[in-house]
């Protein structure tokens, strides 16, 4: 079959101008990634997509902001002694008992405050931006792992599968295919519900079709049935080779979760897996008013904890927990005050959650940065770039060059030890990234000038004023330093009083802390 | 034969962007793309009588006023306390905790639905009403009151054909979106801002590029905070009949923001000073001020009646001008879809394919296509049409449930559009389905749900003639001619190694002796073969 290549001139929904980031990669860089991938690079990562904007404060609670916490959010605050206690500045919410005793075998990572610059709270907007990988102001209908596979593959979907990629590079788990993996044109995930009936699919795929819209839709059909034809009988052989050997719950997600445990185990060489679970948005009614353990959210976090629990157990007992990385991800947190519908709003960042045993168990980052008196529209305030996570994964686990992953996120980013040799035992509780960064902020509060004093192992600094909605306000200083002792000052006589964040990032590391300008 | 355009894929055709009233020939091609796109029914029937007639009658047609379809009724729970069998349920009382009853009530709203689709005729209304539940949307699952969950629905059809600013401002205040989105929860004490953002983001003027901390270009974030407080008061009622209202909805002035609010420079810092219970009506005419509300509008009514493609010229020579006649006509929506589906562009031969069909276009425009016949007791209807509804689901479209709050990805998601609905996941049951019904093992209730062919060809022009038979047979199903080679391929599905006169042969048998069973079903099975063949060709999921 043909493949005609065309770059759509589509203007998006709202007339945005269209910035389509066509990736120059070296053929040289390419070739690296190519061969990662012939080595024999085995490793799977599983996203589990939270629909809605998951409420952050409420899934890992920082137990040192407590009192803050009950201040800002008294209606739907879970009661302290009800939280089940990671250590002493962190818990989790009492439904996610089964999560715990995964944290406690460093079987789980958290890491604190994740998002982005200028944090957009529409769902859509936000959760394309968490797809696609860019940054907020600029419109990129490509996924982040679309564009790392459509590098390696750009003729795809043209003679795949073949003897070298037998299987489907990604397959997301439901009706729909994953934005994640969506290339130029091509999506580079198949969807599938049920692994055990795959059945044939009848095409007519004799002619050449017109170079029409409807030419094109057509091929676009042809080429799906192919691929679905092509892969289901491998599909099917490993669905029928795989087993699963732990007990799912009854829920949506852990029935996807089994499907993939399922396909892995039976030895398919798929990389990249999605399974969603929706209900995040909780507006209202987010706990019970007489109960606030109980209500729409513990609902989800219990479906969420049983689900990653039983699919965790079973790639342990058959011995591939090793081969894969599970992730959460939603669009973003939910604002620090809860509203009077016993819900929270939209807000900004969130932690993300990872699990497997070779990761590096426990928490990274600071405890979130909650203030003394927060504005109705505060977010938790950021502290790590969700580009610094799938570069740092993409390097780690798949094994890609530094430089090749600079060119999918068309950005510099924080390194970040979310990978770690398999097997560790004990989580790390101390957050501890590889470069110490320690940074002082005098005076704080401040009202003409303040000083930012900091010692870093040197190389490329930014460090960014944000206001408490998550937009970065200015770049107080973008360059690069040398190891040692710094003090920057910095003039913030037209800020309006009120709390700010500073976000200091370097290569290795990133700080977050409050500034009030009074 | 009929003539069809025919596109080889040496020539290119010229694209025509332009709202200039189309003056080309209208046949049997033209009747069928308007109907694919604007109805449930394209039935051969259907399209011999909308080719028969001109086109600006068959789009007053479309347009007309319309009684709205009787209400759901009660089909078969005789438990019923208030609603015996037979009889409307709608405001009717009933206990929430009752499941009986309320899995009655949900069957019975699938049931009334697919009715409705099967029963459109040729009239946009059904497919309208589905557009609006894709722009005001809400979700049964959030709802759970089927009460709500008709009451929202039968607002949008009956308002369908309308006036957009009127129909914001019911919706604003209808019951199910007070629920949906938390305006009955919206208060001075404690504003929840969930449908002011949405009234702004998705239900009027959209969202642009990020300009500024906060400032979406066509709204700020604080067009968001004051919009809230502007709705402040409102409460629904008669949730699950729990307070013995029938499903409405009413202002409290005490849980008013009385204070003067102000809007953005988007919005010309507009002030609005406390209206008690007219106020969120001002707000609307404020943002509906804003020219790009037209356009907003306009594109996604044309990426549900024509394509999801908009490039620049298709947004200055057709969203541009169409805007500019809604903007003339303060929001009436007839005239907008007048000049579309009387437009150049719309019969252009770029325009006619290339939309693939959602699945409830599929789902339903197999029964009206092929004419396929329901019980004609009412009861027996309800028990095959809500059957029928719970398919939706799993081909990705619940009716009632779309994915959030955007609606479907269809019609937004960048790049995928269309596509977004077939999947390795989906094809799999579009086939299935086709095949169940073509061949004639679908049972509902004891009922053979199934077409037949043989009534079908006989109103074609050649049907003895193999080769015209099947050229008719994909005329009336396909949007586009398919080839020569498909035609061949189809001939050898119908009649294997055979030369055509032995289908001429065997028909002519079946004419001269239609009361001979062997000789009909034979000949039946044979189209039937051909049939399920050709509605799992990729050329059928396109419109």
């Amino acid at each position: 079959m043909n493949r005609r290549k065309f770059i759509r001139n589509t203007s998006s929904f709202l007339s945005v101008p269209l910035m389509l980031r066509g990736l120059p990669i070296a053929a040289a860089g390419s070739q690296l990634f190519y061969n990662a991938i012939e080595e024999g690079n085995d490793k799977v990562l599983v996203l589990v997509q939270l629909n809605g904007g998951n409420d952050g404060l409420n899934t890992i609670i920082p137990l040192d902001k407590y009192d803050l916490l009950a201040n800002a959010r008294s209606n739907l605050i879970i009661p302290e002694n009800d939280i089940i206690k990671a250590n002493d500045l962190t818990g989790f919410h009492p439904s996610l008992s089964d999560l715990k005793s995964l944290y406690d075998d460093a079987r789980m990572t958290v890491l604190h405050d994740v998002g982005y610059p200028n944090q957009n709270r529409s769902h859509f907007r936000s959760t394309d931006i968490w797809t696609s990988g860019s940054p907020a102001d600029e419109v990129w209908t490509t996924g982040w792992l679309g564009r790392y596979l459509e590098d390696c593959h750009p003729s795809y979907p043209e003679d795949f599968p073949n003897s070298s990629f037998p299987d489907p590079f990604a397959l997301s788990i439901g009706s729909i295919v994953s934005e994640t993996c969506q290339g130029t044109i091509t999506n580079f995930s198949l969807a599938l519900t049920d692994p055990s009936s795959i059945v044939p699919l009848n095409n007519d795929a004799v002619d050449e079709v017109p170079d029409t819209p409807y030419g094109r839709e057509l091929e676009f059909l042809r080429t799906t049935i192919d691929q679905a034809n092509a892969y289901g009988e491998i599909i099917s052989d490993a669905a029928e080779k795989g087993s699963n050997d732990s007990i799912y719950p009854n829920t949506a997600l852990a029935e996807q979760l089994k499907a993939i445990a399922l396909l892995v185990s039976g030895g398919l060489g798929t990389k990249i897996y999605i399974a969603n679970l929706g209900g995040f948005d909780t507006h209202a009614n987010q706990v019970e008013g007489n109960d606030t353990r109980q209500g729409s959210h513990a609902q989800l976090m219990q479906t969420l904890s049983e689900a990653i629990f039983a699919f965790q157990e079973d790639l342990k007992s058959q011995g591939l927990e090793e081969r894969v990385i599970t992730m959460t991800f939603s669009e973003f947190g939910r604002r620090i005050r809860s509203n009077g519908s016993l819900g929270t709003d939209h807000g900004t960042a969130a932690p993300m959650v990872f699990f497997g045993s070779c990761i590096n168990g426990g928490f990274i980052g600071d405890s979130p940065l909650i203030p003394n008196n927060p504005g109705v529209s505060d977010g938790v305030p950021m502290q790590f770039d969700f580009r610094s996570v799938y570069g740092s994964i993409l390097i780690d686990w798949f094994g890609i060059e530094t430089q090749i992953v600079n060119n999918i996120l068309q950005d510099e980013f924080t390194y970040l030890p979310i990978v770690n040799a398999c097997g560790q035992t004990t989580p790390t509780d101390d957050p501890e990234l590889t470069e110490v960064l320690k940074v002082h902020n005098y005076p704080n509060p401040f009202d003409n000038w303040t000083t930012i004093s900091l010692e870093t192992q040197g190389g490329n600094m930014r460090i960014s004023l944000y206001d408490a909605l998550g937009h970065e306000l200015e770049v107080i200083t973008s360059r690069t330093m040398t190891a040692g002792s710094h003090e920057i000052k910095y003039e913030g006589s037209h800020l309006v009083p009120g709390n700010y964040f500073c976000r200091v990032i370097t290569e290795k590391a990133s700080r977050t802390f409050g500034m009030i300008k009074v | 034969m009929v003539e069809q355009p025919t596109i080889s894929a040496q020539e290119l055709p010229t694209e025509v962007k332009s709202i200039n009233r189309y003056e080309g020939p209208w046949s049997r091609t033209q009747a069928a793309h308007l109907l694919r796109r604007t109805t449930y029914g394209n039935s051969i029937d259907q399209i011999m009588t909308a080719s028969s007639m001109s086109m600006d009658e068959v789009i007053d047609l479309l347009l007309a006023d319309k009684e709205l379809p009787p209400e759901p009724i009660n089909y078969y729970y005789e438990e019923d306390p208030s609603v015996p069998v037979g009889a409307s349920w709608v405001d009717k009382m009933y206990v929430r905790d009752d499941n009986m009853i309320l899995q009655s009530r949900r069957r019975s709203l699938g049931g009334w639905t697919l009715g409705n689709l099967l029963n459109t005729g040729i009239h946009i209304r059904e497919k309208l009403t589905l557009f609006w539940s894709n722009h005001f949307v809400t979700q049964a699952s959030v709802l759970n009151d089927p009460n709500f969950i008709y009451y929202n629905n039968n607002l949008l059809r009956s308002m369908s054909l309308g006036n957009f600013r009127d129909m914001v401002k019911a919706v604003t205040i209808n019951p199910a979106m007070l629920r949906y989105l938390n305006g009955n929860q919206n208060s001075v004490l404690s504003p929840n801002e969930n449908f002011a953002r949405e009234l702004l983001e998705l239900f009027t003027i959209g969202k642009g590029a990020l300009a500024g901390p906060g400032d979406y270009t066509t709204f700020t974030e604080q067009d968001v905070t004051e919009a809230s407080k502007i709705l402040t008061g409102w409460r629904d009622q008669g949730y699950y009949y729990g307070d013995g209202n029938p499903a409405g909805s009413v202002y409290r002035s005490f849980r008013h923001d009385k204070t003067t609010k102000q809007l953005s420079h988007r919005f010309n810092n507009a002030i609005i000073e406390n209206q008690e219970g007219f106020e969120y009506a001002a707000l609307i005419d404020i943002i509906l001020e804003q020219e790009e509300v037209s356009k907003y509008i306009c594109r996604k009514l044309y990426r549900w009646f024509v394509y999801y493609e908009i490039d620049d010229e298709i947004e200055s020579s057709i969203i541009e001008p169409l805007a500019q006649i809604l903007r003339d006509n303060d929001y009436e929506v007839k005239p907008v879809l007048r000049t579309l589906l009387s437009s150049d562009h719309f019969y252009n031969i770029c325009s006619v394919g290339p939309m693939i069909k959602n699945p409830i276009d599929f789902i339903v425009t197999v029964f009206t296509q092929f004419e396929i016949q329901f019980p004609e007791n009412i009861l027996d209807a309800y028990q095959i049409w809500s059957r029928l509804a719970s398919l939706f689901e799993g081909f990705g479209m619940n009716y009632y449930e779309p994915p959030n709050v955007a609606g479907w990805k269809a019609y937004y998601q960048e790049p995928l559009f269309y596509r977004t609905w077939i999947t390795a996941a989906t094809l799999p049951l579009r086939q299935a389905y086709t095949n169940v019904i073509v061949s004639g093992q679908a049972e509902f209730m004891d009922r053979r749900i199934t077409m037949d062919p043989l009534y079908l060809i006989s109103k074609f022009e050649n049907p003895e003639n193999p080769n015209s038979l099947i050229s008719e047979l994909a005329s009336y199903i396909f949007p586009i001619p398919i080839t020569d080679t498909q035609k061949d391929f189809l001939k050898e599905v119908l009649i294997p190694g055979l030369p055509d006169f032995e289908w001429t042969v065997e028909y002519n048998l079946y004419l001269n002796d239609p009361q001979n069973e062997e000789i009909r079903r034979s000949v039946d099975a044979k189209l039937r073969t051909l049939l399920a063949t050709m509605l799992t060709m990729p050329e059928y999921y396109l419109s």
